[in-house]
């Protein structure tokens, strides 16, 4: 028996690739993210070049098909999922005082498969042109869409998204049984719930999506017939699957952000966060309703007025609660000492953004008056203001409010407030637009429009915004570059925080705390400051801490899941059986050698204390 | 305490497969996954509601299943699912031997279902129903056979724990593996119930 | 002294036997719940093969009867009823719920031809 095996060091690129280490793997979802942001914020600017002017010929119809539909499945799958991840990793147990998460190897797993459907459903640029049905994939559009595109498209999603299910359930198993001793529900940050609501809604929303890509894998690679009105088939079939999955997902989306949000706003305030209780069950309220609108994406397909209007009156009862979450900020704020850090900006204009978008979507949930709406611009302003205006928004003000805990290092405020307001306005000049172009009948998904139907101006300021919100995307990255060559934060804490991540000392150390802390309360870091304690009351004495092994299979069963993914693009039944074995070889592999972790010693854990700095 | 010794009568927990934090956690995980596949499933279902009357040219419903082979089949995985809660019994008695002796049977009958599907499947494809011939041919395969899918993954999943643990007696490592294979082996079963309801026995009212 | 490990040793006894009742009692309840869902599948199939029950009222019937027989399989057999299942009933409450609503959406809401 190996329990005690002692504790392996592993450097440089093998530490990456075979950590398990929530922190790390945080890390490795944020950069992950960053880049298909990038590669989708590309996409973006091709398109918004392309619409600059009337009749332009930057690019092709095809190709802008393409980049319309890689933008929109890049952006939501490959960059807002894993950044949303990201953060998860990096604070969920932070927050609920955990030493990790509740499976760790699952937790690199889940990495590992988003990171190679990413690159399989970006390889198809590559390897004969992109899928180019939209990122809805509607059928009959996907079903006999020439290439091997939309095949890219439903393998890249079926791989990673069964590592965002596996994460989903880890973090409910994490936070349902990890939490620090005091710990109750009813304690937990705002972040950390919205966690898991979201982790919820992925349990049960990922599942349809799974069948969904199956039934168009079967339709396309082994002629199957779900789809095809001429064998019986229903179209309005996959319309159904794809928004019982896609509704929500957008508040698998949303929900963590507007849990950055509220810790943000508490923070800078220097309040505890207003209506604590209402925000839960606002939070979980808005999960829950999120699985009965899915049918307001359907309203023209004609299902008729009784289901129309259930569905209408369904999707109004949403802003109830959400109208609840927007006040309570309000209130945290008012009366508050409120410090404009960059967080704090990107929070306060995520607000009235938000509501923005938040008011479109009640526009768009009356039937008779989405006939008109339906598939024009205004749609692609709505859906960018509460994605771009809150989840993105949301994520900055995470970013910048977390970059000190999972770095050490906090990112320069100038440059900070440089990409805010450059991103800001330009959003705004970018969408807002949008809306009128939609009303005067410019319908979403077109390569060009003619010139003298009053569509050139808005279009052209819509392209300036474009270029601004680029050019603070680049101020990001510069100012990401120039905290790399910094020294360490001043401060472990140096927004003074009211949660449990901010009570680690610097650099956070493997196995997060030396003793597990003991809640006393809502704002548990907050209460011990108040206090005048120097950090959190241990719950146990200082011990070994188990920790789990690092381990190289996570990787290689996802690389034989994308191997596979080649075999049945390109119809070569060899080395689906090849990629399939090496991934089942690996489960095999998992499941019978035993892995008990090893033990960081209990003189180890005293030496790091003796050094701490808080 | 080693987590992977085997347990005595004297020092055995009374509830094995939860008496470590990571056997909670698989236990809790665990049951989760089994709510996100009733979604899975109910897509499945919902799907071939939807389709089950486009049977195009080829055999309807009413036609096509026979009703004895349903029952056979029915009746071999309702008494593997008997078999795994006597072997969870056997479990939680520390009775090693027994449970092997129990999760075998559950195996040879999960053996035998898979077999009579195969047969099932074979004669509806020689009586012209497949699963490009029509929507309904293709929502049956899909629904079926991601069920047989689940039952062959689970013959696979006890093979593999009873191999490696065959002289291993009960451990606080085994116990939640042992624990969380019954449980799927159940959710199987309930998956059956509604096929052999909402796809055979309907079908036959048509 | 001796009175008092006769007393432990009582204990000990009295507590292995109550366990071992505890182990005939649940293997009771097991066998009882096989039982009863066969006849319950005895039942459906019968109501269906027969020909007896009108075409419409079986439908609903049998549904009732498999609803009946998962509800032995989750309750008995996977013990949700037993104590520590609060997080499995709840994550199985919704998953069944939001299966429902799947269900009844997709195959109620298509155009039919």
């Amino acid at each position: 028996m190996s329990t005690h095996a002692s504790h392996k060091k592993r450097s440089g690129l093998m530490d990456w690739l075979t950590t398990v280490d929530h922190k790390k793997i945080g890390i490795l979802y944020l950069i992950a993210g960053g880049f298909f942001f990038i590669i989708g914020g590309l996409e973006a600017m091709f398109m918004r070049i392309q619409l600059f002017k009337p009749e332009n010929d930057f690019v092709a119809a095809e190709t802008f098909n393409q980049l319309l539909t890689m933008h929109g499945t890049t952006m939501i799958f490959f960059a807002a999922m894993p950044l949303i991840f990201a953060f998860m990793n990096a604070v969920v147990p932070l927050q609920i005082g955990a030493r990790d998460v509740a499976f760790p190897f699952v937790n690199a797993l889940g990495f590992w498969l988003f990171f190679f459907g990413g690159v399989l459903l970006n390889l198809s640029w590559l390897l004969g042109g992109a899928p180019d049905a939209g990122w809805t994939a509607y059928a009959p559009l996907s079903t006999t869409s020439e290439g091997s595109g939309v095949d890219f498209y439903v393998l890249g999603l079926q791989i990673s998204g069964a590592g965002t299910l596996v994460g989903g359930i880890n973090f409910l198993v994490t936070i349902i049984n990890m939490r620090a001793p005091g710990m109750t529900f009813m304690r937990m940050p705002l972040f950390t719930w919205t966690a898991f609501v979201t982790s919820g809604l992925i349990l049960f929303a990922f599942p349809p999506l799974t069948i969904g890509l199956f039934m168009l894998m079967f339709e396309r690679v082994f002629d199957a017939n779900f789809f095809n009105p001429d064998n019986g088939g229903n179209i309005l079939i996959w319309e159904h699957i794809f928004w019982i999955f896609g509704h929500p997902e957008v508040y698998i989306l949303i929900l963590p952000s507007f849990g950055a949000i509220s810790e943000v706003v508490a923070t800078f305030s220097r309040k505890r966060l207003f209506g604590y209780s209402a925000m839960v069950f606002a939070t979980v309220l808005i999960g829950f309703l999120g699985f009965m609108v899915w049918v307001h994406h359907m309203f023209t397909v004609g299902l008729g007025p009784v289901a129309n209007s259930i569905f209408a009156v369904a999707t109004m009862a949403i802003a109830v609660p959400t109208g609840v979450k927007i006040f309570n900020w309000l209130f945290t704020m008012w009366g508050g000492k409120i410090v404009f850090s960059t967080a704090m900006l990107w929070a306060v204009g995520f607000i009235p953004t938000f509501v923005m978008g938040g008011v479109t979507g009640v526009m768009l949930a009356i039937p008779s008056a989405d006939y008109q709406f339906h598939d024009s611009y205004f749609v692609v302003a709505h859906f960018h203001y509460v994605i771009v205006g809150g989840v993105i928004l949301g994520l900055f003000a995470g970013l910048y409010y977390w970059y000190p805990r999972m770095f050490n290092r906090v990112l320069n405020e100038t440059l900070g407030k440089i990409h805010f307001w450059t991103f800001f306005i330009g959003f705004h000049l970018t969408f807002f637009p949008q809306h009128f172009l939609g009303l005067m009948g410019m319908p979403r998904r077109v390569f060009t429009y003619l010139s003298g139907q009053d569509l050139d101006q808005l279009n052209f300021i819509s392209t300036i915004g474009a270029f601004l919100m680029a050019i603070g995307t680049i101020v990001l990255f510069v100012n990401v570059i120039i905290s790399t060559s910094k020294k360490y934060a001043p401060s472990s804490d140096p927004w003074h925080g009211r949660t449990l991540e901010w009570a680690i000392p610097y650099p956070t150390p493997e196995y997060n705390f030396a003793q597990t802390p003991l809640v006393r309360g809502l704002d548990a870091f907050w209460i011990e400051k108040a206090a005048g304690n120097k950090g959190m009351t241990p719950a146990e004495p200082v011990g070994d801490i188990h920790m789990p092994n690092p381990s190289i299979l996570p990787l290689i069963m996802s690389i034989g899941l994308f191997v596979a993914a080649f075999g049945l693009i390109y119809d070569t039944m060899t080395v689906v059986v090849i990629g399939m074995a090496i991934t089942f070889i690996s489960m095999f592999f998992r499941s019978v050698i035993d892995d008990h972790g090893f033990h960081i010693h209990k003189e180890e854990v005293e030496e790091d204390l003796k050094g701490v700095k808080l | 305490m080693d987590a992977g010794q085997r347990l005595t009568d004297a020092n055995f927990p009374e509830h094995p497969e939860k008496a470590t934090l990571e056997g909670k956690n698989k236990f809790l995980g665990f049951w989760l996954f089994l709510g996100g596949e009733t979604v899975l499933f109910a897509t499945l279902f919902g799907t071939y509601l939807g389709l089950r009357h486009m049977n195009m040219d080829g055999p309807s419903t009413e036609e096509l299943f026979k009703l004895p082979t349903v029952f056979l089949a029915t009746m071999l995985l309702l008494t593997s699912s008997l078999t795994s809660v006597y072997a969870v019994l056997a479990l939680k008695q520390n009775r090693v031997r027994t449970l092997q002796k129990w999760f075998i049977i559950t195996l040879i009958l999960g053996l035998g279902f898979l077999g009579l599907e195969v047969y099932e499947f074979m004669e509806y494809v020689h009586e012209g129903h497949t699963f490009t011939s029509s929507a309904f041919g293709s929502a049956f395969y899909t629904l079926v056979g991601f069920h047989g899918g689940h039952v062959a993954f689970g013959c696979l999943w006890i093979i593999t724990l009873l191999i490696r643990n065959w002289n291993r007696g009960i451990t606080l490592v085994n116990a939640p593996k042992y624990y969380l294979f019954a449980l799927y082996w159940h959710f199987v079963d309930v998956v059956w119930v509604f096929i052999f309801t909402v796809v055979y026995l309907m079908g036959k009212v048509g | 002294m001796a009175d008092h490990n006769n007393t432990e040793t009582n204990i000990h006894r009295n507590e292995a036997l109550q366990r071992k009742l505890a182990f005939k009692e649940e293997r009771k309840h097991h066998n009882v719940s096989f039982i009863m869902m066969i006849l319950l599948t005895l039942v459906a199939f019968y109501a269906i093969w027969s020909d007896k029950v009108a075409d419409s009222f079986a439908v609903l019937f049998i549904l009732v009867l498999a609803v009946v027989q998962v509800f032995f399989q989750l309750y008995i057999w996977m013990h949700l009823s037993h104590k520590g299942h609060d997080f499995p009933l709840w994550g199985m409450i919704s998953g069944i719920l939001f299966a429902a609503i799947t269900v009844v959406g997709i195959a109620g809401l298509i155009w039919t031809s």
